[in-house]
């Protein structure tokens, strides 16, 4: 009678496994609202993009990673992939989200103009059936604008070589504290000569 | 001067006094005042409502899911080189193996959910890798404008070290050449151009893989990835 219990327990264990495992899932989702930077970038600058939000939306866990490609048809000069320096992939559970930071380095020959291109997150786990392994995606789009003129430099920005030049003074005039406060001191003693060397001296020098 | 400073000081600690008792006044005030003043007789009571508001999703996201199926149902190759295809290995050339099965009464056992926005789904293949990460299986095009064309038999097979991946469904589109590495269109999501899927819809799919004329590697295994991504309109 046991032994039938727990059979029955066993099979309506069984039975409730196997929808689990029959519908596990990849997959990834990232903000729908494009990432735009706040204000123009100008050539030879580094800014901080919004970071990107992206999600796992399977049931596996994943660890999640950007890259730029472009995928969106839209007006906006193509962006090459190294202007833009994704924040490091994140491990996230089933449902789990996070935040990856970007930061775009606009090269001093950038044109001007406007620029378009997608942020592309990509699951790490993918789900194989024999040698095949599907995998999911998902992008949004990054724009922003070029504007001319070469970033200006920051306000304390100096010459390079002033701060060596201002260790050298400051070394001197600190040599020249010391060397006032601690410095040697020579003492001039005078002796008066006896009187028997004055007359050999005169005589020395009598033609 | 002496006088006067003594003055000085004494006027000093008087205005420190000074400062200290409103100093100790203010702060009083401010303790009593700290939620314990009852309401004036008459006042109305406050009152909150919490409400809860549940929006629209503003993601883009996919998920896939490839039910229980494998790779099977392989066929060609040549019986006389000893390299035709068993039941779940592909041979050659001209080895095709499937994962589901083609037709109207077929099996499509990949589920493609849109769980976001409105987006299009774009899919796209890779390199065919073998196990010893040798020369690998580059995807190539059958049809009319081929993103690369198959250099095998009429342009119809792979050449060498070529292999063809198609995903196809319930509703076969017979002019599709096959997956390319960059991601393109799914068919299956749009008869026409368009791959436009609101959230929620979902597709399901299988896959064919026709394999090389002849391979540069010796490999026995070989990995394929296929991608879906939702792509902004």
């Amino acid at each position: 009678m046991h032994l039938r219990l727990w059979a029955v327990g066993l099979v309506s264990l069984l039975m409730l496994a196997i929808p689990v495992a029959a519908e596990a899932s990849i997959g990834v989702g990232i903000q729908a609202g494009p990432v735009r930077l706040a204000g123009v970038a100008h050539p030879g600058g580094s800014y901080a993009l919004p970071s990107v939000y992206v999600v796992n939306t399977g049931t596996e866990d994943e660890s999640l990673a950007i890259r730029i490609e472009r995928l969106s048809s839209g007006q906006g000069r193509p962006v090459p992939a190294g202007w833009i320096r994704p924040g490091a992939a994140v491990q996230l559970s089933h449902s789990e989200s996070a935040r990856i930071p970007l930061e775009l380095v606009v090269p001093e020959a950038a044109r001007p103009g406007q620029y378009l291109t997608d942020v592309v997150v990509k699951g790490s786990a993918g789900l194989s059936r024999g040698s095949a392994t599907l995998d999911v995606a998902a992008a949004t789009k990054l724009e922003f604008q070029v504007a001319p003129g070469v970033v200006a430099g920051s306000w304390f920005a100096v010459p390079s070589w002033l701060l060596p030049g201002i260790g050298v003074v400051l070394l001197v005039a600190a040599a020249a504290v010391v060397a006032r406060r601690f410095g040697v001191r020579i003492e001039i003693d005078r002796v008066a000569a006896d009187a028997a060397q004055l007359q050999a001296g005169r005589r020395d020098a009598s033609p | 001067m002496l006088r006067n400073s003594k003055l000085g000081d004494a006027m000093l600690a008087r205005s420190v006094r000074w400062l200290m008792a409103v100093a100790v006044v203010v702060l009083g005030a401010a303790v009593a005042g700290c939620g314990s003043t009852p309401a004036p007789p008459g006042a109305g009571t406050a009152a909150s409502v919490n409400l809860s508001l549940t929006t629209v999703p503003t993601i883009r996201s996919v998920t896939v899911s490839p039910g229980n199926a494998q790779i099977g149902g392989c066929s060609g190759g040549l019986a006389s080189n000893n390299t035709k295809s068993t039941t779940k290995k592909l041979g050659f050339p001209d080895g095709r193996c499937w994962f589901g099965k083609p037709g109207p009464s077929g099996i499509f056992p990949i589920r493609i959910t849109n769980k976001g926005i409105a987006s299009n789904i774009y899919v796209s293949g890779s390199s065919a890798t073998p196990a010893d990460n040798g020369t690998g299986w580059t995807l190539c095009n059958i049809g009319r404008d081929p993103a690369v064309a198959c250099t095998g038999r009429l342009h119809l097979v792979p050449g060498a070290d070529q292999y063809l991946l198609r995903n196809f469904s319930r509703l076969d589109k017979p002019d599709y050449g096959g997956l390319t590495d960059d991601p393109a269109c799914d068919h299956v999501f749009g008869r026409s151009h368009s791959c436009l899927a609101g959230e929620g819809i979902s597709q399901t799919e299988g896959i064919e893989l026709v394999g090389p004329a002849s391979s540069s590697d010796n490999s026995t295994q070989w990995t394929v990835t296929i991608t879906w991504m939702p792509v902004p309109q």
